[in-house]
């Protein structure tokens, strides 16, 4: 009787497996698309935070000069001088998209902080206590999904530009501040629903009842069991979310309601030059695009690693 | 039907709670009646005039009582109220430019099903194949990108580069020119439509490849039906569930981006005419248009609701039963 | 006789098939995995007449589900490799892509799965899902495919056809899913009927019902039967030959009664023992066979079943018995060195006693 495949008798078992292992760990290596979403934004990150000591970024308020005279009004294309070009008041495109990456990253890393503090906490809440609790959060929650996100967007942030003048107290609130509060409030929705769904089907779970049969408080199961395991889809939804928020800040810079330090508001300003100075928008463009991609690349790598459901559209 | 009652009340309750606080967020911060008046009327107003507005829109009470009041004039007398930005009444402002919305979205929605089902079918169809991961790949950047940089890229490529389509034009409806109408609406359509078929090819796809792994596909096979019926008749209703989600929140999500677009591709539409009106702080405009948006909002999703019950069976006999 | 014959459309009864029906000979299914090649079903020979019923019975993972759909040819072509000879009707069909064997599924083969609720689309009625075959393979009209597909109901005993037949699967109790399957597979008059564990989702009660269905199916129509199961109760009463398969391959082959009355194959024997008694006490220890399948990718030298043969002998662990025929039956086969009934398994026998009687 012929057996082509005979175990090789000189192999004990434990190499056996050890063999099956390693063929299984290269497997692991990170897909081309995190890779390339983690390098984008850790290049990004090193030059928006040390742009002021890189000698090869100008400072986005000084204008780029030839031989003694301005090169306002686009004089220069994406070149050796200035390598995005010049926009309508000479100034260098590059050092902007660079300098303004910060504003940007900081809205976006705020907002979504902010709203997983609050959206958390809410479906958690909403998830654990059902009832009146859940039936009281899941309606204010649609509520916010029934009005278009940017719709309510402009709405916060335009009243609050009239409301900050009425109210002294509210003097700080520079329209930085209002676009994280804003977004955040945008945020909280879709995050409260997420984290509502993941702690209700936890709380069924096994570990859940075996603290509470040996006496442990609500409190106590809320943040000891479930939170915990709330972190990687917090994680992930977070990753992905980054994206939303700060794709959502430049729509707002671009309508004219958010920053003018914003990509959003350099692809607003110049896009009437689109047919004869394209790098002034398109150079803003590709910034805003690539580090949403990069956001998005890490959430869909995170959501298949936690195996979430419904982090990624 | 007790089952509908419950969903359509619950959607009221929505709707009244955004439009309510709409309009507390809109009228907030206003010293006195007085001034609130002027701002309705955008501009200073004698004694008499500021005396009128104010018992008719009831400015001098709590915000509960403006908001009833506005709620009746809308029930009982169609009254939208009036636009001191745009001179004219808020109905006036709305007629021409829904349709330019509507038709927006329409195009969107219809064109993306038309991209993304066949797209998603042959995905799962022939899952992990070439097609599927190229396809894949695509959607996932088309669902990221953010709606500007796909509308300047669009314009780059169609008026600057290839100049089929002109810059600007005259919003025009198709009835009146049909090929000025295409001109107008192709390119701000086209952006709107990819990152809907993107979703909605991910969504179906998804569903298709869990559907496509049961048993009674196996046994349609088994049966001998040939496998393009198997995977359309077999396949395909029983996976529709996200996509008709979708197409729920979608079509709300739709006046956001319509935004934008409108915005980018100067069409005059409610979406572009709403932040005109957020920005000039005409409150009944935009009360109003939310008003407008939130109760479309309502209707799709109870109109999605209810066509759960009609794809599934099971679900129409459990609802039935109450 | 069945309520109303079967129309004469779906008649395959008259049709005349020199030799045997189905010819198995060494068919092997293989996967190509991560881990290895998997030797699901690895060397299989048989043959099965016209009107025969054949079961098919082993543990899971003994290969006997992959085999029944490896014959029909259902398994996905990504990974999968087949070898040998699948002869149906002569014809080869080991060979055939998906493509050439849709002409021969639902209209001359045809299968019935184990879970009624699942393998039924729930979103589809149910007259319409046994017609779905009609229109398609014999061309019927939407009108007639009714009709026959009312006529298929009443085969089955499923009393108010017209009823059942606009409602959905999910309004119907499991044995009367599983009866709607088995009208779907009749459908068209396959000569060949493959049942894959048909009864092991439903009720005890309800098992000898379909059982006998089937069988009554089967005499109506000069079928053949292929029953895959784990239960040698199943077996029992409604198969002419019984295949045990483990480990892929095929261990012991033998008309049923003889079967029972004489095996050969000690894990024969240990399926049988592990059936509970009626005669038993309750909480009688139950018999089973200790230890677990082989596994397929690395498959163990010499005799599959040795590591746990309560007789295995140091022959069993080098060398691969092959399949002898009895002296006294040429219909019954096995492969083991030292059978039932052999000197050797009678002292092998007496040391098991005598080492229990120690402890």
């Amino acid at each position: 009787m012929t057996d082509v495949m005979t175990p090789d008798p000189t192999t004990t078992i434990d190499e056996q497996i050890d063999a099956r292992f390693k063929k299984v760990r290269r497997r692991r290596i990170p897909k081309f698309g995190v890779m390339f979403g983690m390098t984008f934004l850790t290049v990004l990150i090193f030059l928006t935070v040390f742009a002021d000591y890189l000698p090869f970024i100008r400072s986005p308020e000084a204008g780029v000069y030839v031989n003694g005279r301005l090169q306002s009004n686009y004089k220069l294309g994406p070149g050796y001088v200035a390598w995005w070009g010049t926009d309508g008041n000479g100034k260098d495109v590059f050092a902007k998209c660079i300098y303004f990456a910060r504003y940007t990253l900081l809205i976006g890393i705020s907002s979504t902080v902010i709203g997983l503090v609050v959206g958390g906490a809410l479906g958690m809440l909403a998830g654990y206590f059902r009832g009146k609790t859940d039936r009281v959060i899941s309606i204010l929650v649609d509520c916010l999904l029934a009005i278009p996100a940017l719709v309510l967007a402009i709405m916060l942030v335009s009243r609050l530009d009239d409301i900050k003048a009425e109210i002294p107290f509210l003097g700080w609130m520079s329209r930085l501040w209002q676009i994280i509060l804003t977004l955040s409030i945008l945020a909280v929705a879709p995050l409260a629903r997420i984290v509502r769904a993941q702690t209700m089907a936890l709380r069924e779970r096994e570990f859940v009842l075996a603290s509470r049969s040996m006496g442990a408080g609500n409190a106590r199961i809320v943040f000891r069991e479930i939170l915990p395991n709330l972190v990687p889809t917090m994680v992930t939804v977070a990753a992905t979310g980054l994206g939303i928020l700060i794709a959502a800040e430049g729509a707002l810079a671009f309508i004219g309601v958010g920053i003018d330090t914003s990509w959003g508001f350099m692809i607003n300003a110049n896009r009437a030059r689109l047919e004869k100075a394209w790098w002034a928008t398109v150079f803003p463009c590709m910034m805003l695009f690539l580090t949403v991609l990069s956001f998005n690349l890490i959430g869909d790598n995170l959501s298949r690693r936690f195996d979430v459901r419904e982090a990624s559209v | 039907m007790r089952y509908f009652l419950n969903r359509f009340l619950q959607l009221l309750l929505v709707f009244v709670i955004v439009t309510f606080t709409v309009l507390v967020v809109m009228r907030m911060g206003a010293n006195s009646p007085e001034d609130l008046a002027i701002k309705l009327a955008g501009r200073p107003l004698s004694p008499e005039e500021s005396a009128d507005l104010i018992s008719r829109y009831n400015l001098d009470a709590n915000y509960v009582v403006q908001y009833l009041n506005w709620l009746k004039n809308l029930i009982f007398h169609f009254d939208l109220g009036y636009s001191p930005q745009a001179n004219m009444p808020v109905e006036e402002l709305l007629k021409p430019r829904v349709w330019t919305t509507i038709l927006l979205g329409l195009y969107a929605n219809f064109f993306g099903l038309l991209i993304a089902i066949p797209l998603a079918v042959h995905q799962a169809y022939r899952r992990d194949r070439l097609f599927d991961k190229v396809g894949s790949m695509a959607t996932f950047i088309a669902v990221g990108i953010p709606g500007i940089v796909l509308g300047v890229f669009l314009k780059l490529l169609f008026v600057v580069h290839w100049q089929i389509f002109p810059s600007i034009g005259d919003k025009v409806y198709p009835w009146e020119d049909l090929h000025e109408h295409i001109m107008n609406f192709f390119l701000p359509a086209l952006t709107l439509t990819i990152p809907i078929a993107a979703i909605y090819a991910r969504l179906l796809r998804a569903d298709m490849v869990m559907t496509l792994q049961s048993d009674f596909i196996t046994l349609a096979s088994a049966k001998g039906v040939p496998p393009g019926r198997v995977v359309w008749k077999h396949g395909l209703r029983n996976s529709l569930f996200s996509l008709v989600t979708a197409l729920g929140t979608q079509l709300g999500a739709l006046i956001g981006s319509a935004v934008l677009v409108e915005t980018l591709f100067d069409l005059d539409g409610l979406g572009s005419q709403l932040v005109v009106s957020v920005l000039g702080r005409d409150l009944f405009t935009v009360q109003s248009f939310v008003a407008v948006i939130v109760l479309i909002v309502v209707v799709v999703n109870l109109m999605v609701d209810l066509s759960y019950a009609l794809i599934d069976p099971r679900i129409r006999q459990a609802r039935a039963l109450g | 006789m069945s309520i109303g014959s079967p129309s004469n459309v779906t008649q395959a009864a008259t049709r005349e098939i020199a030799g045997p029906l189905l010819e198995l000979t060494d068919v092997k299914t293989h996967f190509r995995t991560p881990r290895g090649l998997v030797r699901a079903v690895d060397g299989v020979s048989f043959t099965l007449e016209r009107g025969k019923a054949l079961g098919i019975v082993g543990e899971s993972g003994s290969g006997k589900t992959i085999l029944s759909r490896s014959i029909m040819g259902l398994l996905p072509t990504k990974g999968t490799e087949r070898h040998g000879s699948i002869k149906f009707a002569g014809a080869e069909i080991g060979n055939k892509t998906r493509k050439q064997m849709r002409g021969i599924w639902g209209k001359e083969m045809a299968m019935i799965f184990q879970d009624p609720m699942t393998s039924l689309n729930p979103l589809m009625k149910i007259g319409d899902q046994i017609a779905e075959p009609l229109k398609i393979h014999l061309g019927m009209s939407k009108d007639d495919a009714m009709a026959t597909a009312r006529r298929l109901l009443q085969d089955v005993r499923i009393p108010e056809p017209d009823r059942r037949l606009q409602q959905y699967p999910h309004e119907m109790s499991g044995g009367m899913r599983q009866r709607v399957m088995i009208a779907i597979a009749m459908a068209c008059g396959p000569t060949a009927l493959f049942a894959d564990e048909p009864t092991t989702a439903l009720d005890v009660t309800v098992q000898a019902q379909i059982l006998d269905v089937i069988a009554e199916q089967r005499r109506d129509r000069n079928m053949s039967l292929v029953l895959v199961t784990h239960d040698l109760g199943v077996v029992a009463g409604h198969t002419d030959e019984i295949a045990v398969m483990y480990g892929g391959k095929l261990v012991e082959k033998a008309p049923t009664r003889r079967l029972f009355a004489a095996m050969k194959m000690p894990y024969t024997e240990g399926l049988l023992a592990s059936i509970p008694k009626l005669e038993e006490a309750s909480h009688t220890r139950l018999n089973v066979i200790p230890g677990r399948p082989p596994d397929l990718v690395n498959p163990p030298k010499g005799c599959r079943f040795a590591p746990r043969c309560p007789y295995v002998s140091h022959k069993c662990l080098e060398e691969e018995p092959p399949l002898t025929v009895t002296p006294d039956d040429p219909a019954h086969s096995y492969a083991c060195w030292y059978p039932v009934g052999s000197p050797e398994y009678h002292e092998a026998k007496a040391r098991i006693a005598s080492s229990v009687e120690a402890n």
